[in-house]
């Protein structure tokens, strides 16, 4: 656990979520334990069907586990509100989905606007904020473009930028590459890596090895358990502690 | 979440489907437009009937065998039943009402005006004692007026309407010549000024005799009516009292026993149109309400599919931080804008519809501001109360099931 005062930003303990389907029980997570800490990059890694997406969710406060403790900067989710929730994913959660996500009638600027709109910050600042995040990830030129009218990449680097918008906690990224072609992949994980070592956390779900490469750490999941807990590449600022949570079969 | 931004969204939605939004509007467009019209053209009717029809000053009042206004079949029973009023109950009433300035009397028939060659039938002949034109403020444009002196000679001496003037004496001064009124010669000594039609019957088909000379031509077993102005406005209640005095104690009316004769006013006949015209609004506002509802069930229907339609855009808006408030505040905007849309188009085509009116009717449809305000609030509540289920069911919504949800 966290030791000389540095908190996790998550941590969960032995989180399971089942689902029931007719008589059978699915345990899309098993008992899921693990900490993140401020400025790490991890990869979740694991066969399809494996929980991957499902612990996202979770962490994303989207979903709610059916068992288990999960905090985010040290509050205890499920002792949270509707609106409390919402503030959390609003504020703390910058979330960037395999499908992008974005709302088809409305321009990029638009797109990335809409979480300032539900924090209600003031429309001039809101504005600014947008512009200077789509600027971040290199779009400044196409503000006034809606979804149709920007290709995959585009797309995906402004959902970044609404996901970066309200300066998150934590990016989660479930398969942010998964609907691009290679090129344009690597083009994003560029991206992740920079808003990385400009201090973001990022935890980050995909399948294929060299794009988890980017990341310092890897967890590996397999039937909604953590098989596996690496760290590839030390963090100079801080070490977190490799935590491996051994596969109980 | 801003309010204009929710707007902003909502017309944004609305937009990208139009041909539906117009569609599902029509039940709200009927509903407001009925009600915009029908109260404006009420309101025109209102006016005209009180300054066309029932336009006796307001000094002045009637004494009549029965109501104008019948609206029951016994009441039309017991009228029939009633004594004539008679020119000795004229004379009664001209020499006891003291709360009278002028009493006049007045009966009427149909007939035919002859001069030369022309002829008019269908005109109506009035003997009107020398006091009428007064009560009933109609001047002489030209020549002289009925005199008393006419009266009592009985004699054969007339004022004519204008349209008289226009059919029968075409580019001629009909003063001073004579035309066959029924067969029998008048002189004409005056014309009357226009007086323009009312509800499309021309008021000036007239031929005015004196009273007495009309009784003996036509025979005196025929009811009179009895005109009488009043002192004033404030003496109008206790002239009333004084004829209805006056002709109780002639007929020997027991004290419990109503009156069997009528006594009217403008306010009298005016309380009846407001009967009749209150009737019309209800039976209008009972149709404009059905059909309002009914366009609030298809509002509701509408943004039902429109919440199952974008689960997944509630389910992006959640997860990127929108409260349950926010999404209900959204549909909330988004049915009450649609069914404002629909009222001002409903107002814009009742405005017009009133206006069209106004136009090729003789009725002075005004359109009336409170019905414009009331337009504009209620399709605006028929939207917010019929958009809350729909918004409930999009703000309840589970973000993970929503960003999951396929059509
Ligand atoms: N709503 C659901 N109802 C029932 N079972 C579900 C539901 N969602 C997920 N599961 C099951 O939970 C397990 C984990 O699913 P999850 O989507 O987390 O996998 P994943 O690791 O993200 O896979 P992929 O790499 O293919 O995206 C799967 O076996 C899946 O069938
Ligand atoms: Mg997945």
């Amino acid at each position: 656990m966290g030791k000389n005062g540095n908190r996790p930003m998550i941590l969960t303990e032995d989180l399971w979520k089942t689902y029931e389907m007719g008589s059978e029980k699915i345990h899309a997570l098993h008992g899921v334990s693990f900490e993140i800490r401020q400025n790490e990059y991890v990869a979740i890694m694991g066969p399809s069907g494996s929980g991957k997406s499902t612990l996202m969710n979770v962490i994303g406060c989207l979903d709610t586990p059916s068992q288990g403790k999960y905090y985010i900067n040290d509050r205890l989710v499920s002792e949270l509100s509707d609106d409390e929730l919402a503030y959390i994913r609003n504020k703390e959660i910058g979330f960037v989905f395999q499908t992008f996500n974005l709302l088809s009638r409305a321009t990029a600027l638009h797109n990335v606007e809409l979480p300032l709109i539900y924090n209600g910050t003031p429309s001039v600042e809101r504005l600014e904020r947008a512009k200077a995040s789509l600027v971040k990830v290199d779009l400044g030129d196409r503000m006034g473009h809606k979804p149709n009218e920007l290709s995959g990449g585009q797309r995906q680097r402004v959902a970044i930028a609404r996901a970066l918008v309200n300066n998150p906690s934590i990016i989660l990224a479930d398969e942010p590459t998964g609907n691009l072609d290679t090129a344009t992949g690597v083009e994003i994980m560029n991206l992740f890596e920079r808003l990385w070592e400009q201090g973001n956390t990022i935890v980050l779900v995909t399948h294929e090895h060299d794009i988890a490469a980017h990341a310092n750490r890897i967890i590996h999941l397999r039937d909604g358990r953590i098989e596996r807990d690496e760290i590839v590449r030390q963090v100079e600022a801080q070490k977190p502690q490799p935590q491996t949570t051994e596969a109980a079969t | 979440m801003d309010f204009l931004e929710a707007v902003h969204i909502s017309l944004d939605s609305l937009k990208a489907n139009k041909l539906r939004s117009i569609l599902t509007l029509i039940g709200i467009i009927i509903g407001v437009m009925t009600v915009i019209a029908v109260v404006s053209i009420i309101n025109g009717l209102n006016t005209y009937v009180s300054t066309k029809i029932f336009n006796l000053g307001a000094d002045v009042f009637i004494l009549s065998k029965s109501p104008a206004v019948i609206l029951n079949i016994d009441d039309w029973e017991e009228a029939q039943k009633r004594k004539d009023l008679r020119e000795e109950d004229y004379q009664a009433v001209k020499e006891g009402c003291q709360h009278c300035q002028l009493v006049g009397a007045a009966v009427s028939a149909v007939g035919r005006v002859k001069y030369e060659q022309q002829s008019l039938t269908n005109v109506t002949i009035s003997g009107w004692s020398a006091a009428m034109p007064q009560i009933l403020d109609i001047d002489v444009v030209s020549g002289r007026e009925l005199t008393p002196l006419d009266e009592e000679h009985k004699s054969h001496t007339c004022v004519i309407g204008n349209d008289l003037v226009e059919n029968l004496f075409p580019g001629l001064d009909p003063i001073g010549r004579e035309v066959r009124v029924d067969d029998l010669p008048y002189l004409v000594v005056g014309v009357a000024k226009k007086l323009g039609s009312t509800l499309g019957q021309s008021r000036d088909n007239f031929v005015m005799i004196p009273v007495t000379t009309f009784l003996k031509e036509y025979g005196s077993r025929r009811s009179i009516r009895i005109f009488a102005k009043a002192y004033g406005q404030a003496a109008l209640e206790q002239a009333q009292d004084d004829v209805r005095l006056i002709m109780r104690a002639r007929r020997h009316v027991p004290y419990a026993k109503k009156d069997d004769f009528a006594i009217e006013t403008n306010q009298t006949f005016l309380a009846i149109w407001a009967n009749i015209s209150r009737a019309f609004f209800l039976v209008t506002i009972a149709i404009a309400s059905i059909s309002l509802i009914v366009g609030g069930v298809v509002i509701m229907n509408i943004m039902l599919v429109s919440v199952t339609e974008r689960t997944r855009e509630i389910g992006v808006r959640k997860a990127i931080g929108a409260r349950r408030h926010d999404i209900l505040l959204q549909f909330l905007i988004e049915s009450s804008t649609l069914s404002l849309v629909g009222g001002l188009c409903g107002i814009l085509i009742g405005v017009v519809i009133a206006k069209l009116v106004s136009l090729f009717t003789p009725l002075p449809a005004v359109i009336q501001a409170w019905s414009i305000a009331m337009g504009l609030l209620v399709s605006t509540s028929i939207g917010l109360f019929f958009g809350i289920y729909p918004a409930t069911r999009a703000a309840k919504l589970d973000p993970i099931a929503a960003l999951r949800f396929e059509l």
